[in-house]
């Protein structure tokens, strides 16, 4: 244990958010403290044995190009690899792997064993050490103090957790771990405003009680991509196996609602709306006659597998009798039963945008305790609160990212702009420069950015450097090139597209919607072809930034449009009570939120245009 | 909390055009607007005591000196055209009695408005949105009885609700569209192609006509140009006299006579009609002559519709290769040729050619012919202003209808060729967000800017 006086960095809670966190600020050079109840279960993969799927691997991606870990902690644990929406567009591709859920915390673990400047500590902390209004350590259960100049709290489901299976409520975080219950009320005595959120798991299984001959089989992709530019290669181990619910399973299901804590009103805390449980779905959806259920393995070394779309609290027994009204899974074997966790959140507006408090100087919250839902959205919450907590104790200036940078920019201003009323997840929709921030720009984005702080190493960026020669060299040669007709109209022909009669640039045929970069690449001779077989993500990449020019174009003036409200500053110390022509409601919501912008002043909810134009009127005077 | 809207210093100006009128009116906006005028004021009651809504009469003193009789409108917070404290001064007209009492108003504390501050007061203390601005503007401005009514329309919000319906539209296609990027892979429907190109058609029509109707408002905002032209010594002068009524143009046999041009309002059917009596058209080398050529050029481009003088007397015939000009190159104008000195030759209606334009038969002079005119002036005005039904659109808000237009079409073509459909999405988030820029709900500080500009002072 190190010496209590010597840290910068105390990070509560193992969990993704932790681990990303502890990660960041130790590489960072800070001397570091993770502090955890129980150091087996850092890493825990507690709900579904998967990392990414549509919009959250656009944030494991760029947790990588920053230099965070998710990601090769997902492609050490991987056991299948699929590239979602291929068939949807380039900007909502989004990789998924389904994980070994035991490999993922060991070598999460083995990692942090790695960094020098990092102790991980097994003890439960039970308050905070605040003086004025600066946080400078932590109080664990065996009455041990440590101070430190920053704080990130990473507590999950921990804050004062409550589990249900139908009547039965089990005060705890997680299945067989304690709840934290001090920590949120200290808090809640400094005047943070807190609230109370719901999330459930699915039962799981044992595979040897499956009829997988009645089931779909759900296969990696045929050359499975790894999610980080650190790992070479993936391999595909493992299959998904798809079935579905029907209406006799329904019915069964909603013989239990009397005991479902979700219908008794035992549980208030608001649920997921896009990840609800089957009890919800049937409730929400009585109309559908069937929902899909996804059986997914939970690793090469158990026999346990977690049934995707079957999320309930319902009790015991009828979760077994529902499970066994499906064909597939009518002898299944349940080795753990489903079950529903309340937990405590603070309310997000109360952070700035490095996730640091606004009211206690030094703490910084990160993950589900702001409200938010997934493994990869805590993950990206831990690495910026981790980078800035190091920025704080260094004295150097916060490091934020805009909406028309980052999806982690995105989740960021949401939570802090918005209120939270359910927990939030990530969506491409979310995004208004999706076409901007794709997967294949992720490193071009962040990378730099990840270097500077000192997260990606030379190594890695000399790698990147190279791939970006190689589009770079590839751009220049389809802006050089034009085409005959007599080179190309045979493949124009063969993919069903009008044929050129005279000499036409490359760039105009690349762009044609059904046009293959790779076939081009073949069809006319480019020098460098082994580029399709050594880097074929270079070729998408090159191949998506052609097709999208135009768009891309588009959202670039809008994005520089964006940035220049982002530019326009509002003091710290602006005092928005007395400016009488403000609305009410946009004082109040001004005062609380305190926006750094007038581009973020006006995405606060009840802050209308006219607010704004009074702000800018106001700033000019 | 102070209850009241106040966005800043007291402001003042003189309300009403300048010049002599019959009355004047000063306005006073803002905290101390009240204060400002009890300062001069002498009546039965004070303006302290005097409740909102209220007029009251009395005298105006300047160092004890008295200015005029006065009438005090007294309006206040929040209830007044800029939200804020607000008195109207109503004082007889004539340059020096409504400078005086301003510049009393300015001596107690008041500032000079700058242009438009007044309804800026009133769009920042949420009294106006931006569509009511530019209206309010558009009223201030109005040359016609149609473009006030439209305008006071659109002052009740009638154009913020169109758009609003045209967003909701797009929302929910949008809707559809980032349900099945975000949750395809769940089992949800691919979305109705068929349905959301149908839908997107309907948008872009609606948009297109509301652009379109932006000349037509534009003649019942500004009024409705009228060029005359023809060879020289055609009559164009005279004719143009006729029509005011009375001598404004220098008429003289001589060939050349007008080498500048001018311009002259008339109302015709409740819209003002700029007439322009140009410098006739010949082959020339007279520098000043060219000069006025090619102002006339310059005026025909600018008009909505042109008269074309012919000399009668010199056959009707006389003037079509000049008529054929003009037709070839401003294509689209209504032209009227006019048959004039009609009384000094044999002409009659039988003599006029059934040609490709319509025809008049006047005599400046006697004055027959004239009425034909007006009514020829008064059909064009009504077919070019008949798309006008209840909204006027200007040129800001025809340029963000185009755009609006052009990024639904956009996203129609990208997913009709087969693009994924996370570019027609983001076609339509632009096309989401052009609305917003219209009715002034999405933040752009150019809207502001522009908008504003519009305004003189004390409006």
């Amino acid at each position: 244990m190190p010496n209590s006086s010597v840290l910068d960095v105390i990070v509560i809670g193992g969990g993704h958010a932790g681990i990303e966190a502890a990660s960041a600020a130790s590489r960072m050079g800070m001397r570091t403290a993770l502090i955890t109840m129980d150091r087996d279960t850092i890493g825990r993969l507690s709900c579904n044995p998967s990392i990414g799927g549509s919009a959250k691997g656009h944030l494991a991606t760029e947790i990588d190009a920053l230099g965070g870990v998710m990601a090769r902690l997902a492609d050490a644990s991987g056991i299948q690899f699929k590239m979602l929406n291929t068939s949807k567009g380039a900007a909502v591709w989004s990789p998924r792997s389904q994980n070994d859920k035991d490999l993922y915390p060991r070598y999460a673990q083995s990692y942090l064993t790695t960094l020098s400047n990092l102790s991980v500590i097994s003890q439960s902390v039970t308050s905070l050490i605040i003086k004025g209004d600066t946080v400078k350590g932590v109080i664990t259960d065996s009455g041990i103090e440590l101070f430190s100049t920053a704080v990130v709290l990473c507590s999950g489901t921990f804050l004062n957790g409550v589990m249900y299976t139908g009547l039965t409520a089990t005060k705890g975080g997680r299945v067989d771990e304690r709840p934290s219950e001090h920590v949120s009320d200290v808090l809640a005595a400094f005047g943070l405003e807190r609230g109370r959120l719901k999330t459930g798991t699915p039962p799981r299984i044992d595979s040897r009680s499956v009829d997988l001959s009645l089931c779909t089989p759900h296969n990696g992709d045929d050359v499975p991509k790894p999610f980080s530019i650190h790992t070479k290669s993936v391999k595909n181990r493992l299959a998904c196996w798809q079935t579905s619910t029907s209406t006799t399973t329904h019915d069964i299901l909603r013989t239990g609602f009397d005991r479902s804590p979700m219908f008794t009103g035992a549980i208030r805390g608001v649920g997921p709306r896009y990840c609800p449980s089957i009890e919800d779905k049937i409730d929400r959806f009585a109309d559908k006659e069937t929902h899909p259920i996804v059986l997914e393995p939970e690793g090469l070394f158990t026999n346990s597998v977690y049934v995707n779309g079957f999320s309930t609290s319902l009790p015991a027994d009828v979760q077994d009798q529902g499970l066994r009204s499906i064909p597939a899974l009518r002898n299944a074997s349940v080795i753990r039963y489903g079950y529903a966790v309340e937990y405590d959140f603070f309310f997000p507006y109360q952070l700035k945008p490095t996730l640091e408090t606004k009211a206690i100087q030094g703490l910084f919250f990160a993950g589900q305790i702001n409200g938010t839902s997934g493994y990869e959205e805590a993950a990206s919450q831990g690495l910026i609160a981790g980078i800035n907590a190091a920025l704080l104790v260094r004295g150097e200036g916060p490091f934020t990212l805009q909406r028309s940078q980052a999806y982690i920019g995105v989740l960021i201003d949401d939570l802090v702009n918005k209120n939270t009323e359910e927990p939030y997840r990530i969506f491409t929709s979310l995004a208004e420069y999706r076409l901007l921030l794709r997967i294949d720009t992720a490193y071009d984005r962040l990378l730099p950015h990840g270097h500077a702080l000192g997260l990606v190493p030379d190594s890695v960026k000399g790698h990147w450097e190279r791939k970006r020669t190689m589009a770079e060299q590839l751009e220049s040669w389809i802006d050089s090139q034009r085409c005959r007709p007599d080179q190309i109209n045979d493949y124009l022909t063969e993919i069903n597209e009008d044929s050129i009669s005279e000499s036409t640039p490359l760039r105009v045929i690349a762009r044609r919607p059904v046009a293959k970069l790779r076939d081009l690449i073949n069809t006319l001779d480019y020098p460098r072809r082994h580029l399709l077989v050594e880097h074929p993500d270079v070729v998408h990449n090159v191949e998506t930034s052609v097709m999208y020019e135009g768009y891309i174009k588009k959202l670039e003036r809008e994005a520089a449009r964006f940035q220049d409200n982002e530019k326009k500053r509002i003091p710290d110390d602006f005092s928005y009570m007395t400016i009488s022509s403000l609305s009410m409601e946009a004082r109040e919501k001004l005062t609380r939120i305190r926006p750094g912008s007038l581009g973020q002043a006006s995405r606060i909810p009840g802050v209308s245009a006219t607010d704004v134009a009074v702000l800018a009127l106001h700033l000019r005077s | 909390m102070d209850a009241k809207n106040h966005t800043g210093p007291t402001i003042t100006a003189i309300a009403t055009p300048p010049g002599v009128g019959g009355l004047a009116v000063i306005r006073c906006s803002g905290p101390d607007a009240i204060r400002v005028a009890e300062a001069s004021f002498r009546g039965k009651a004070t303006l302290e005591d005097t409740p909102g809504h209220t007029i009251r009469y009395g005298w105006w003193y300047s160092s004890g000196e008295i200015v005029d009789s006065v009438t005090v409108s007294v309006y206040r917070a929040p209830n007044s055209y800029t939200g804020e404290d607000v008195v109207e001064i109503g004082c007889h007209g004539g340059p020096f009695v409504a400078r005086q009492i301003l510049s009393d108003c300015l001596a107690l504390g008041a500032r000079l408005a700058g242009p438009g501050e007044f309804t800026q007061r009133a769009f920042t203390n949420g009294k106006l949105d931006m569509t009511q601005v530019e209206a309010v503007a558009d009223l201030i401005h109005a040359q016609s009885k149609l473009g006030a009514q439209a305008a006071a329309r659109q002052l009740h919000g009638g154009f913020v609700s169109k758009l609003s319906a045209i967003r909701s539209e797009l929302v929910q296609v949008a809707g559809l569209l980032e349900l099945e990027l975000d949750f395809s892979e769940e089992d949800l429907e691919f979305v109705d192609r068929t349905d959301v190109a149908h839908r997107l058609t309907s948008v872009i029509v609606l948009c297109q006509n509301l652009a379109a109707s932006s000349a037509g408002a534009e003649i019942l905002r500004s009024g409705f140009h009228v060029a005359i032209v023809g060879y020289p010594n055609a009559g164009k002068s005279t004719l143009f006299n006729a029509l005011l009524g009375r001598d404004r143009a220098i008429v003289s046999d001589v060939e050349g006579t007008t080498r500048d041009y001018l311009v002259e309002q008339v109302i015709i059917e409740g819209t003002t009609v700029h007439l322009a009596d140009t410098a006739g058209i010949r082959p020339t080398s007279d520098t000043i002559e060219l000069q006025g050529i090619h102002l006339t050029h310059k005026l025909v481009q600018e008009s909505n519709a042109v008269i074309l003088v012919n000399d009668s007397t010199r056959g009707v015939d006389y003037s079509t290769e000049l008529l054929e000009d003009v037709h070839r190159v401003f294509g689209q104008k209504s032209i009227l040729l006019a048959h004039n000195k009609s009384d000094l030759g044999m002409m009659n209606d039988s003599y006029i050619p059934k040609g490709l334009f319509p025809s008049v038969f006047v005599s400046s002079s006697v004055g027959t012919g004239l009425d034909e005119i007006r009514n020829w002036i008064a059909a064009q005005i009504s077919v070019e202003t008949s798309i006008v039904h209840d909204v006027l659109v200007n040129q800001r808000h025809a340029v963000l209808l185009s755009t609006l237009a052009d990024r639904c079409r956009d996203a129609k073509l990208a997913l009709e060729a087969g693009l994924s459909p996370d570019m027609a999405a983001t076609d339509i988030r632009l096309a989401i967000s052009t609305i917003g820029e219209l009715t002034g709900e999405t933040w752009n500080p150019e809207i502001l800017e522009n908008v504003f500009s519009s305004f003189c002072i004390g409006k």
